[in-house]
């Protein structure tokens, strides 16, 4: 009896699904994963570059957020890999370089072929920020410090494996010095909070959150984990500029997916409105009020970006 | 009377140090030994303290908790039947408001006093699970826009 | 003084309509299980979009503080607390509202809360400079010694034998471990596919308090049993100011320790209520009577959550550093509009940041208004029969913890972790120490790896946990309070356990 009403069910959501499913998709409302808390950067921007989501022009659907957050983003993608539903309704949020990371990493049970990109949305590259009144003023100052007291020199960031972490193990690779990285269980906001208490001598953070902090100010920024300054902190040089050679692998990209399974028709149909979705005036005027730098790729970018970093992160991850 | 809580207290609380055990055992075997040194302390203090209720309750020291008797057991298991197979079979296979339907008319059938025989009875179960589930979709379906899983119905 | 001069706008229509509506849908949200204060923030950052940022802001102040004290309402009625600030609601609350005082309970709670609100958010105009250096101060270090504090309530909480309380809180600790670990990634004690994202603390405390509370139902048959012809007892609202007002030292204890402890980023919101509840027991001559529907421990449990709300907010609005996730989300509200907490909001928008203050304040004598309004409806759902109970509280949870994660391992969860506690409840085990050790546990780990972590980079591990005013001052309670739990289990032991332990075991003793 049971095997019957499952195989009855079974049968009928083929039919519905199969007929529908390229023409009419979406019918209801689609959920999007993030695997960071209520309230971080990823969750936040996630909510504004989604709300338009209802309009006509765009997926006609409402996109709702689903938040699961712990372990620097290793339970939603676990869960996302293993567990979601790959009927199109189920979305979730990637940041690179975290998951690629934790991935080679392992003891997870995700990689990058687990997941098919739709599109990029936002870049927020790593900054180093130390208290405002901090006697560091540079780079240079900050690993002259490091080189005198070997493993002495304590800096936060969101958690291991995540963006912060790889700036953090680039950084000590490019000066050849000893830090101590204090991974923080709180994320971006609970390692800015350790630098503004003194907690630690410094930190990595998000740009956006940084630019936030120095507004408010509590914190001086030194540098920026990128290949080139960026415009919401022209003022700020590059770890490039002050003779580290640093790349950009630790920028901290954000964008949407869906899990591998999902049926090609919707991935294109996502894959060509998603991109002008996230492209929307409205989108753009609350992106940039927030602080949160935009970056829209689409998903034959976003792949090509997967790979590259798949192979920095590996050579990287090597040396350990 | 006096014994058959005695024996309850006695796998009771052998469950539990047993899970302590357990878990003390997972905790000091694997590795890193970094991640899992919080559950070794956590543990330890775990063991101890289900050891010291376990050797109590053998003694017939335990003063508190009555356990079951044993016509609340056998009140008990019907309605924790059902809701066993509710949660964790029907929802998800069902569909959450399916399930809800048939498992609130059931236990509103097994344990409200009314007598079985009048058709008043029966119209009022009906009518009572009725609007639940009608309060319960316009809650998270409509207002919290919650998506659970749905087979057959809604 | 400055906040009195934008009190005007508060009152304009449209601003007004927003508390309004952010007041009624938030104790409508707060009362539903499953959401705690933060989904119900994040639920309505949307519909700000659209509005200015002072009537968004004023929108979402009003339902934080409203989710808050709405929580209480589904603790009394259902044994459900909606959010763990609002778990040791139940202990007290839920008792007077089986014996038909729930209306007494509400009313009580509404006014706690109001009283403790207003405190709180008063505390957060005045000495919010003061108050940013204080919730600084607490490093990993003092977090952790914190959260042992916490552990060490654990023993006298709710339980009659201090032994199986602090077993109970084992559990909760070994329970928290599951998943997951924070810092380093390490998969621990994943043997079934529901816990492998660890174990949902919301989930878990609607299985904790609610399943028990059906399963006990069933056990009653088909009796027809008391809630039939329970007479609710009506409640005049001049008593119930009267009875909070004349529970003093209740009140100022809940509404101290909400405050206090409501400011330390990270850990306040959660265990305010619990901590401010044990330490009124404590300190009460009436300490027997706790648990059994008393007053007190209602007023100082709810007058601690909502005292919490004002203070917590002051890391974020000084500092811009977001102290819980329900302050995070508040953080989004500001930033879509490109508002930066910090000197920026008061300097530059201080239409914004008094307007949103304002409406805290006013949304506190809202909230407590509607509340004393249908508490005396509400409590009505005591007159619910049995079997109608079981079922909509049954359903209530499974559709309540499905709709935190969208997740059915949390319902799974949710409905093991209620079955076995019932059964140990049966046997002395009680579910409030779980639940406590459930949340410190992350709490106290955490912070002592990184606190060993900077230790070790810097000092020593001793000097870093054991040197320090902080510190010291923290650790000389945690002693404190286990000479306390330690002398109160031996008096216990001399005397007979509590009056309930005497009236259940009538047949041994």
């Amino acid at each position: 009896m049971k095997n019957l009403i499952a195989s009855a069910a079974m049968a009928l959501t083929a039919l519905a699904g199969g007929a529908l499913a390229d023409d009419n998709y979406p019918e209801r409302p689609i959920m999007l994963m993030v695997s960071y808390g209520a309230g971080g950067a990823t969750d936040f921007q996630a909510r504004i570059v989604t709300m338009t989501a209802g309009n006509e022009d765009a997926l006609g659907m409402p996109i709702a957020i689903i938040n699961k957050p712990g372990a620097g983003g290793r339970v939603g993608w676990n869960w996302f890999a293993g567990q979601a539903e790959s009927d199109g309704y189920t979305l979730g949020a990637y940041n690179i370089p975290h998951f690629i990371a934790q991935s080679i990493e392992g003891g997870v049970s995700y990689s990058a072929d687990s997941f098919e990109p739709i599109a990029n949305w936002g870049a927020d590259p790593a900054v180093f920020v130390v208290a405002a009144d901090s006697e560091f003023n540079s780079m240079n100052d900050v690993v002259d410090y490091a080189a005198a007291n070997p493993g002495k020199l304590t800096f936060s960031g969101a958690g291991l494996f995540v963006g912060h972490h790889i700036a953090a193990l680039q950084l000590e690779k490019a000066a050849g010095v000893k830090l101590a990285y204090i991974p923080n269980n709180q994320g971006g906001a609970g390692a800015m909070k350790a630098v503004i208490a003194r907690e630690v001598l410094g930190g990595v953070n998000n740009l956006s959150d940084a630019f936030r902090a120095r507004e408010a100010g509590n914190v001086k920024i030194l540098g920026v984990f990128d290949l080139e300054r960026n415009d919401f902190l022209p003022d700020v040089p590059t770890l490039k500029e002050q003779g580290f050679d640093i790349d950009n692998s630790s920028v901290n990209f954000r964008g949407v997916m869906v899990p591998k399974g999902t049926p090609q028709p919707i991935i294109d149909k996502l894959a060509e409105v998603v991109p002008t979705m996230f492209a929307n005036g409205r989108v753009a005027s609350r992106m940039k009020a927030g602080g949160s730098p935009m970056h829209i790729m689409t998903r034959d970018e976003v792949i090509e970006m997967w790979k590259a970093r798949e192979v920095a992160l590996t050579e990287l991850l090597a040396g350990l | 009377m006096t014994d058959l809580p005695r024996v309850q207290h006695v796998i009771a609380s052998g469950l539990v140090a047993a899970v302590g055990v357990s878990v003390a055992y997972i905790s000091y075997t694997r590795e890193p030994a970094a991640a899992f040194l919080f559950p070794r302390i956590i543990s330890t203090v775990f063991v101890v303290l289900a050891l010291w209720t376990f050797g109590k309750a053998l003694l017939g020291q335990t003063k508190i908790g009555n356990g079951l008797d044993l016509e609340a057991m056998i009140n008990i298991a019907p309605g924790l039947a059902v809701s066993l197979i509710f949660v964790f079979w029907a929802a998800q296979t069902l569909g959450f408001y399916t399930a809800s339907t048939i498992a609130s008319f059931v236990l509103l059938s097994l344990y409200d006093p009314a007598p079985h025989r009048e058709l008043k009875t029966w119209i009022k179960r009906i009518l009572i699970t009725a609007g639940f589930l009608v309060v319960m979709y316009g809650l998270f379906a409509r207002l919290l826009s919650v998506f659970t899983p749905r087979e057959i119905f809604f | 003084m400055e906040f009195l001069a934008y009190f005007g706008e508060v009152f304009t229509p449209i601003n007004f309509g927003l508390l309004l509506i952010g007041t009624i849908g938030g104790l409508l949200l707060g009362a539903t299980p499953g959401l705690s204060p933060t989904m119900a923030v994040a639920l309505l950052i949307p519909f700000t979009f659209k509005l200015e940022p002072a009537q968004g802001l004023i929108l979402l102040g009003a339902a934080y503080t409203s989710t808050v004290a709405g929580g209480a309402v589904s603790a009394i009625l259902l044994k459900i607390p909606g959010a763990p600030a609002n778990i040791a609601t139940t202990l007290d609350g839920h008792t007077m509202a089986k014996k038909g005082q729930g209306a007494r309970a509400l009313q009580l709670s509404f006014l706690a809360s109001a009283v403790g609100g207003v405190f709180g958010v008063l505390l957060l105009i005045f000495l919010t400079p003061v108050l940013a250096q204080w919730a600084l101060a607490f490093g990993p270090s003092h977090l952790f010694w914190l959260a042992i504090l916490g552990v060490t309530v654990i023993g006298t909480l709710d339980s009659s034998s201090v032994v199986k309380g602090l077993l109970s809180g084992c559990i909760g600790l070994w329970l928290a471990t599951i998943g997951f670990d924070d810092i380093m990634g390490a998969q621990r004690f994943i043997f079934h596919d529901a816990v492998s994202g660890g174990i949902n603390v919301i989930a878990a405390l609607i299985g904790l308090f609610a399943i028990p509370q059906v399963i006990g139902m069933f056990a009653n048959g088909r009796r027809p049993l008391g809630a039939e012809i329970l007479t609710v007892e009506s409640h005049p609202i001049s008593k119930a100011f009267g009875e909070v007002f004349s529970r003093l030292r209740a009140l100022s204890i809940g509404t101290a320790t909400g405050s206090i402890i409501g400011l330390i980023p990270g850990v306040g919101g959660q265990i305010a209520g619990l901590v401010a509840y044990d330490q009124s027991k404590k300190m009460s001559p009436e300490r027997d009577k706790f648990g059994t529907g008393h007053s007190e421990g209602v007023i100082a449990a709810e007058s601690a959550n909502n005292a919490m709300v004002g203070p917590s907010l002051v890391p974020l609005l000084t500092l811009s550093i977001p102290g819980s996730p329900t302050a995070a989300v508040l953080l989004g509200g500001l930033l879509i509009h490109g508002i930066f907490p910090g000197s920026d909001l008061f300097d530059n928008h201080p239409d914004v940041a008094w307007t949103f203050i304002n409406s805290m304040l006013i949304g506190q004598v809202l909230m407590c208004i509607f509340g004393l309004y249908v508490a005396g409806l509400a409590a009505r759902v005591a007159q619910v029969p049995n079997a109608v109970m079981a079922a909509v509280v049954l359903g209530l949870a499974v559709f309540g913890s499905y709709s935190v994660q969208h997740s059915m391992g949390d319902v799974y969860v949710m409905a093991a972790l209620g079955t076995g506690m019932y059964f140990l409840e049966r046997f002395g085990f009680s579910a409030a120490p779980l639940v406590l050790g459930l949340i410190l546990g992350p709490i106290a780990e955490a912070n002592f790896v990184q606190g060993s972590m900077i230790a070790n980079a810097t000092s020593s591990i001793g000097s870093y946990f054991f040197t320090g005013p902080l510190n010291l001052a923290l650790i000389a309670t945690v002693v404190a309070s286990i000479g306390y739990s330690v002398w109160l289990e031996l008096r216990h032991r001399r005397h007979t356990a509590k009056e309930e332990a005497v009236a259940k075991n009538e047949a041994t003793s």
